[in-house]
């Protein structure tokens, strides 16, 4: 064999290669696809649903009601296909030892982490975000006094968005600190979805109060107006969460053994 | 080439690996040896950058594994071979190992005839039986053509079919100049594969020596045998040179790791008188076996201790 001087690569293209690495790592598991299929049916599904629904009931026409709430309902149920297969990414490699030869590949942590973070979140968002826009066109065939401008399409999007990637970086960290499956799994849906509905749900102001400080209340705020709470409020929840979760995470995986 | 400096692992309980220093050289097969839970895939995955030292450090090719851009340029390893995701086909495997590097898809067809993987490669691994996953993770090892490669157990569960190709495979990459790591709790595997021998127990160096010296009995754990009217003296001042000192039924000291000189020379500076003074060599392969047999006789401790038996 040949002793070759290598020439380093700088962190950038260490990152590029990385990145497509989890792309492609995320591509050839079916767990990937069976999640972007139930993603597909939920958005699009309850966005219809939801949309036939109104249809029936009676709509003013002197004040139009845009076709949007259709993707923010499917999305508001959806977005936890999409998280599961970001949350996936990280524990399954915990689940099968799989992160050894994955640091092997890509030892320096720091750069595996920021592209296990960007590659799933990128793609909940840039999926969740499409299938709304589909609910959202369908939801003006079912119901025809419906309407959809462009300005509310693309508000109503990026705030799908803003929610999808508080949600995957979320989901990613406490993968990462977590490193099982159930674990992570079961303290999502327990942060973004049970806590938020059930908490309010006793009627006792401190429980109401406590769940309020859930990322999952900022995230049904930003998607669907409630409960009550300023835009700050539910933008420092959702950004607050995701950066202690990914802090965590990032703590877990470059400071900790491989696992 | 790989260093090993002061390399300590300390869990909760059990200090798996306990400053540990030695060369793996280019051009070899380097055997490393030692009993189960000595402390050598601990080691091996320190090297490799995956569990942090408590103290020491580790170097692959003059750099520490865990701060490379290209590692799989530098070393590639296979520690588990189940430490797979069952669900992607082997090749699929290949590929993000090689999208890490820039590697291209040829390559990985290269590694995948070269370990004999063929059409299975195209199968999920959830169905490999252990040779196959170990083939697998032989080829993710010899994907970016590394200066070393680092082998945990290879030969573990093949049968002997797999168990000769792997030799021919590590002979092969050491006369190419590349620097290999081999290690096996059965010295009987080293003998006919390995160069120079690594032997550990409980996560200390026991020999770092060629297989020549070792079947020589050479290069082996030295013991002196002294007697001498002041015992307690001559111990205590054995001790406080970090030796490991045991008495004999016979009213002698047995003195571990050392020379008759530098026993004598202890004594001397004690002011002991010396009676008689003998080295007694013992092979390391019976040191080896002794090692496995008993694990409780070869008590190993930071600090010097008299063991009475
Ligand atoms: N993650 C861990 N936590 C606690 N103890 C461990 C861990 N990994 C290994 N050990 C212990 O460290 C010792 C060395 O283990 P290991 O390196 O696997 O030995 P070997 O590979 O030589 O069989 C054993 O006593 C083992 O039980
Ligand atoms: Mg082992």
């Amino acid at each position: 064999m040949t002793a070759v001087a290598v020439q380093e690569p700088g962190t950038l293209a260490v990152f590029t290669r990385a990145a497509a690495a989890e792309w492609l790592r995320l591509r050839t598991v079916r767990t990937t696809w069976w999640c972007l299929l139930a993603a597909a049916v939920t958005i699009v599904g309850l966005g219809v649903i939801a949309a036939a629904d109104d249809a029936q009931g009676p709509v003013g026409p002197g004040n139009p009601l845009p076709s949007t709430f259709a993707g923010e309902y499917g999305v508001m149920l959806g977005q936890f296909a999409l998280l599961v297969l970001a949350l996936l990414a990280v524990t399954q490699e915990y689940a099968t030892g799989a992160i050894g030869p994955t640091l092997q590949w890509t030892p320096r942590r720091g750069v595996l982490l920021a592209a296990r973070v960007a590659v799933p979140a990128v793609v909940a968002t840039v999926v969740g975000v499409s299938l709304a826009l589909i609910a959202d066109v369908l939801a003006l065939l079912v119901d025809p006094d419906l309407t959809l401008s462009l300005a509310d399409a693309a508000d109503s999007l990026a705030r799908i968005a803003a929610v999808l990637v508080a949600g995957s970086v979320l989901a990613v960290g406490l993968g990462f600190f977590l490193r099982s499956t159930a674990g992570a799994l079961a303290t999502v849906f327990l942060l973004q979805l049970v806590l938020p509905f059930l908490l309010p749900a006793f009627g006792v102001q401190w429980m109401a109060d406590l769940g309020e400080l859930l990322p999952g209340s900022g995230a049904i705020w930003t998607l669907l107006r409630e409960p009550e709470m300023t835009a700050t409020q539910a933008t420092a929840l959702l950004v607050g969460w995701s950066g202690v979760a990914l802090a965590a995470g990032g703590w877990s995986l470059l400071r900790r053994d491989a696992g | 080439m790989i260093q090993v400096r002061g390399l300590t692992k300390q869990y909760a309980a059990v200090c798996a690996v306990d400053d540990l220093t030695f060369d793996v050289l280019p051009g070899k097969v380097t055997g490393f040896l030692g009993p189960n839970g000595a402390g050598k895939s601990t080691t091996m995955r320190m090297i490799l950058g995956l569990d942090k030292p408590t103290a020491g450090s580790a170097l692959v090719g003059g750099r520490p594994f865990a701060r490379l851009g290209e590692p799989l340029r530098a070393a590639g390893a296979l520690l588990d071979a189940q430490a797979v995701h069952p669900g992607r086909s082997g090749r699929d495997h290949l590929r993000v190992a090689a999208r890490t590097h820039g590697i291209p898809v040829r390559r990985v067809d290269e590694v995948i005839d070269q370990v004999g993987l063929g059409p299975a490669a195209r199968r999920r691994v959830r169905g490999y039986s252990l040779g196959m996953r170990q083939r697998l993770g032989i080829a993710t090892a010899l994907l970016g053509d590394p200066a070393a490669l680092l082998f945990d157990e290879p030969m573990n569960g093949l049968d002997l079919d797999g168990v000769r190709w792997i030799r021919r495979l590590v002979r092969e990459l050491a006369d190419d100049g590349r620097t290999v790591l081999l290690s096996s709790h059965l010295m009987s595997e080293m003998e006919q594969t390995a160069d120079h021998l690594v032997i550990i127990g409980r996560g200390r160096l026991i020999a770092d020596a060629s297989i020549q010296e070792v079947m020589r009995g050479e290069g082996a754990a030295r013991k002196v045998r002294v007697r001498t009217p002041s015992t307690d003296q001559l111990a205590g001042a054995l001790l406080r040179m970090r030796l490991r000192v045991h008495p004999t039924d016979d009213g002698e000291l047995l003195v571990e790791g050392a020379s008759a000189e530098t026993v004598g020379d202890v004594a001397l500076e004690a002011g002991v008188a010396v009676h008689r003074l003998a080295e007694e060599h013992t092979s390391l392969e019976q040191v080896y076996l002794d090692l496995t047999g008993d694990s409780v006789q070869y008590k190993v401790s930071g600090t010097p201790e008299l063991v009475r038996r």
